[in-house]
């Protein structure tokens, strides 16, 4: 060290060539990170750490494809109860002198999806009211809108099947999913409507 | 020569008996004090109801009956004016023709079951229902609401602002010059609707068609739907509209020379989606398997 002294007293460098070229700490470290380490584990090589991670991606892997094969088994049988026509059934097979007597021709039976987008018991039980005097209703109508409000309560139930089967061929389709509740609700002004149309000639 | 004097026999017999038929229909009258702006109820089930607005604060009836229809009771109590057909216990198919004249600011509330409704000159709101008789009315500047099962409903406006409201089940929507808040729903009756300047308009049918025409105000909006229904809308506005138009199955068309999209690689849907000039309105067309056709010029 041949360098000059600044005013503090303390050696100045002038260059990179000056400085030491290792310095010993005042005091021994060792002991101390020893004793610190005492009681921690020793860490693993780093092969067996992306192993580990490997294991658990795998694990979580096989998880997820479980949950999606239950999904998919789900999803199967669903549409399987609630869009395809069940065994010896003939869609659409029904006389037209038998659906003007039955009722049930122009409401329609509930279906799998009328329980997936109706679910609210208030509205079924308004439904089921409603569909259970329909016929004394219709009765007490003129003969001429008697056979119109048929006419239109076929149309809804027509539509509600053609919405209800374009949504198995498109089930997330928000379009389809909002005209089948405008349906549902047209169907029970229609029956709300008919019910009053049949007090009005009882007195107003 | 022989059938000539037969028939110069006949006729003054068939119109004897016509006057006879006539006269057999009885004749009812009463007038009675009303307030200007009150509420007259009317209902009837089978006939007519013509209500007619007038300037007296009286409301006159004149009824012509058939020998079925037991009476015609009008009561007025306070503002409330009430006219009733009635009819005996088990009977249906006494026809009454009521014309009505009430104070021309009064609250009109019609219902009737066959009979044909006709209102005019009335200022208040209006309340017409009937099951399958034809509703036709003319808007004044009141609310009006129009509701039928199976008859036809056709009302007509002069432009003033009103909230309008129509529900049919098959009958046919008219509507000529109105203006205001429009709101229609129909399953299979057509909707053909004219307004002069509407602020928002909503309609929905099931199969029924729908036509429209006429201006929208600045930042109106116009939403119609439909199952199986065609929606024809030429709607014009100062501030232009955002559009968007979606069919799964029909066929989308504008005169934009803007082409409608696909919204699936491998799904049935287009969607026909823009804006025409500032975009201040918003129109919203949606259908299942309808055609829509959406023009800004009329």
């Amino acid at each position: 060290m041949t360098g000059r002294e600044g005013p503090d007293g303390r050696t100045l460098v002038r260059s990179l060539g000056e400085l030491p070229q290792s310095i010993e700490p005042p005091r021994d470290l060792w002991p101390t990170i020893e004793a610190r380490l005492g009681g921690i584990e020793a860490p693993a090589p780093a092969a067996t750490v992306a192993q580990s991670i490997g294991r658990r991606r795998s694990a979580r892997l096989r998880w997820l494809a479980a949950a999606a094969m239950i999904a998919s088994v789900a999803l199967g049988v669903w549409i399987g109860r609630s869009l395809l026509p069940l065994p010896g059934a003939v869609p659409g097979a029904r006389s037209p002198a038998s659906a003007a007597n039955d009722t049930s021709a122009v409401t329609g039976a509930p279906t799998a999806l009328d329980a997936a987008y109706v679910a609210d018991p208030r509205y079924e039980r308004q439904r089921a009211e409603l569909l259970r005097s329909l016929q004394t209703r219709l009765a007490a109508l003129p003969p001429a809108s008697r056979a119109k409000v048929m006419a239109s309560l076929e149309t809804i139930q027509r539509a509600k099947e053609d919405l209800e089967r374009a949504l198995g061929r498109d089930p997330g389709n928000a379009l389809l999913q909002e005209l089948l509740v405008n349906t549902y609700q047209d169907e029970m002004r229609v029956l709300t409507d008919v019910r009053e149309a049949s007090d009005t000639g009882k007195g107003i | 020569m022989r059938s000539a004097l037969w028939l110069s026999l006949l006729l003054p017999a068939l119109c004897a008996s016509a006057v006879v038929c006539a006269a057999s229909d009885k004749v009812f009258d009463r007038t009675v004090a009303a307030q200007p702006r009150g509420v007259v109820d009317i209902s009837n089930v089978s006939g007519k109801i013509d209500v007619k607005g007038w300037d007296r604060p009286e409301v006159s009836v004149h009824a012509e009956l058939d020998d079925d229809v037991e009476r015609v009771d009008v009561a007025s109590e306070g503002s409330h004016t009430t006219i009733k057909v009635v009819l005996p216990s088990h009977s249906h198919g006494g026809e009454a023709r009521l014309h009505v004249q009430i104070p021309k600011d009064s609250e009109l509330n019609v219902s009737a079951v066959s009979a044909d409704v006709t209102a005019s000159g009335v200022l208040g709101a209006q309340h017409l229902s009937a099951v399958s008789g034809e509703v036709t009315a003319e808007l004044m500047g009141g609310d009006a609401e129009a509701k039928t099962v199976s008859g036809d409903i056709k009302l007509k406006g002069h432009g003033q602002a009103v909230r309008l409201r129509v529900s049919t089940v098959s009958g046919d929507v008219h509507v000529d010059h109105g203006a205001g808040d429009f709101e229609a729903s129909t399953v299979s009756g057509a909707l053909v609707v004219s307004l002069d300047s509407a602020r928002a308009v909503r309609a929905h049918s099931t199969s029924g068609d729908l036509r429209f025409e006429g201006k929208l105000t600045r930042g109106a909006t116009f939403e119609a739907s439909s199952v199986s229904g065609d929606l024809n809308v030429r709607a014009s506005t100062e501030g232009g509209y955002e559009y968007e138009a979606s069919s799964f199955s029909g066929d989308i068309s504008d005169c934009f020379d803007v082409k409608s999209e696909r919204t699936g690689k491998y799904m049935p849907g287009s969607r026909l989606q823009g804006t025409r000039g500032e975009g201040a309105g918003h129109v919203r067309l949606k259908t299942m398997s309808g055609d829509i056709q959406l023009c800004d010029r009329s």
